[in-house]
């Protein structure tokens, strides 16, 4: 750190507020699990929210001027009325935008319920699950009268949203959740005034097969004659998944996790999302399967496509809103 | 209420489709035709996005088995296809609304036909909503 920073007065620093959409709580973790850095990224910035962890009101955000918070980083994806409200004074009140974690940046897993619709979901839940004992058919509503008083609840939009369908975002983080050390990389380069292009994902731009330590042994020409899921074999280690069989979306995601799946012994599942200039990487994926399959007819090609059991979980795990077919603008 | 005439994108190879015929007499008669230069050329991402935009029914018409001017891209389009009818089910689009058609017609005559016995099939399984299939399917199955 420079001798001018360091002697940076308080009022100097720059405002950084953290917040929290709709998020399992794995992001706001990460940001933690930088660890005794993390002291040094405190006493750098202002923190002005960060519901997880620091007891500021969004009130005080709502008194602040317009673009007084120099970085504005979100994470959690945009499903009722109350993500949506606060994401767009967080707009309103910040410079930079950050997409943080594959659910800002895609819509990540809770996007998957986007392939029901929102009254089939509230029909589950409130009366058809095995587990729900609900006589009087109790269904929350947004507006309650109680004793003369009205209690609110936000409003359940009909899908999952990315933050980019709600407002304007600057960059992304992706990741399920984003690992540390990027982390850390995206808010030095947010104090150094070294941020890219508007737009850009602060992470690798490479595909992770390019950076995987097995693509070695991967041959030229994939062919795959049955598919199995990773449960129900004893993976090699050192192989290539797809070379033995298993559905690893390597060739689709970006890279940058640190090959922390790969690992582990397993498969890529996306949660870096798409490279750039790919529309819908579930689609793109599925392409590049196809062509592996070595099937002699129509029928041992449907017996081989039978295999992919779950092929939404596959190919969108991590980016159904933002895909295709269900890309909405809120 | 008069139905809508279903709307069909068709794909197909120059080089077994209409390259003799006027490729402005077959535009004429084919609403939504995209000629292309090898059905392997078609991605996912081509045939979700005419769902998406709208189409009712999409019919690619490809070179027969072992005649493709690149070796094998009516095989590749029908692999690709095969594992699409996957995501195709997941959005309530059923198998019938996309097809691939392995044949040759140089001067493209039995091209509107082919497109017309694709719009009666589509016709029968009723119109789809092009902009949210989701919301489509689950009315389907509350009925
Ligand atoms: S991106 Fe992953 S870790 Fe972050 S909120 Fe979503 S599910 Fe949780
Ligand atoms: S497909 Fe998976 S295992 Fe194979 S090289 Fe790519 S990332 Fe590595």
């Amino acid at each position: 750190m420079t001798a001018a920073k360091k002697g940076r007065k308080m009022t100097d620093k720059k405002k950084v507020a953290i917040l929290w959409l709709g998020s399992c709580g794995g992001c706001d973790e990460t940001i933690v699990d930088i660890n005794e850095l993390i002291l040094g990224v405190v006493n750098s910035v202002d923190l002005v929210l960060w519901p997880v962890a620091l007891d500021f009101k969004y009130h005080h955000i709502e008194k602040m001027a317009d673009g007084e918070i120099a970085l504005g980083i979100i994470n959690g994806h945009v499903r009722n009325s109350d993500h949506a409200e606060m994401a767009r004074l967080m707009r309103q009140k910040s410079q930079v935008i950050l997409a943080f974690g594959a659910c800002a940046c895609f819509g990540g897993t809770p996007g998957l319920a986007n392939l029901r619709s929102k009254e089939d979901i509230f029909r589950w839940v409130y009366q058809e699950a095995p587990t729900v004992i609900n006589p009087k058919g109790v269904c929350p509503q947004t507006t309650t009268s109680l004793d003369g008083k009205e209690l609110t609840l936000p409003e359940m939009f009909e899908s999952v949203h990315s933050l980019d369908q709600v407002i304007d975002v600057d960059y992304y983080l992706p990741g399920c959740p984003p690992p540390p050390y990027l982390v850390l990389k995206a808010i030095t380069a947010f104090l150094e005034d070294t941020l890219p292009a508007k737009g850009s994902s602060l992470a690798s731009h490479k595909a992770l097969c390019d950076t995987c330590p097995r693509n070695a042994s991967k041959p030229n020409k994939v062919s795959i004659t049955e598919i199995k899921r990773i449960h129900e074999v004893e993976a090699d280690p050192t192989k290539c998944f797809l070379s033995q069989g298993i559905i690893c979306m390597g060739p689709a995601t970006r890279s940058g996790c640190g090959e922390s799946c790969i690992n582990i012994n397993i498969p890529c599942r996306g949660c870096f999302g798409h490279i750039e200039l790919v529309a819908d990487s579930g689609a793109k994926f599925l392409s590049g399967l196809a062509s592996m399959i070595d099937a002699d007819d129509e029928a041992g090609l449907e017996k081989i496509s039978e295999q992919v059991r779950d092929t939404m979980g596959y190919l969108y795990r991590f980016s159904l809103p933002i895909s295709i077919m269900n890309q909405k603008k809120l | 209420m008069k139905e809508k005439e279903p709307k069909i994108v068709c794909f197909s190879c120059r080089f077994s489709w209409g390259y003799l015929g006027s490729e402005e007499d077959i535009a004429a008669r084919l609403e939504n035709w995209i000629p292309i230069i090898c059905t392997g050329k078609i991605d996912p991402v081509h045939i979700l996005t005419a769902f998406r935009q709208g189409a009712d029914g999409v019919l690619i018409l490809g070179c027969p088995e072992g005649d493709c001017h690149y070796q094998d891209g009516n095989i590749e389009a029908r692999k690709r296809i095969t594992l699409l009818y996957n995501v195709l089910k997941s959005y309530g689009i059923e198998r019938e609304r996309l097809k691939l058609h392995l044949g040759a017609d140089p001067v493209g005559k039995t091209m509107p036909q082919l497109v017309k016995e694709m719009a009666d099939t589509v016709r029968k399984l009723g119109p789809r909503s092009g902009d949210n299939p989701i919301q489509k399917k689950s009315a389907a199955r509350t009925k």
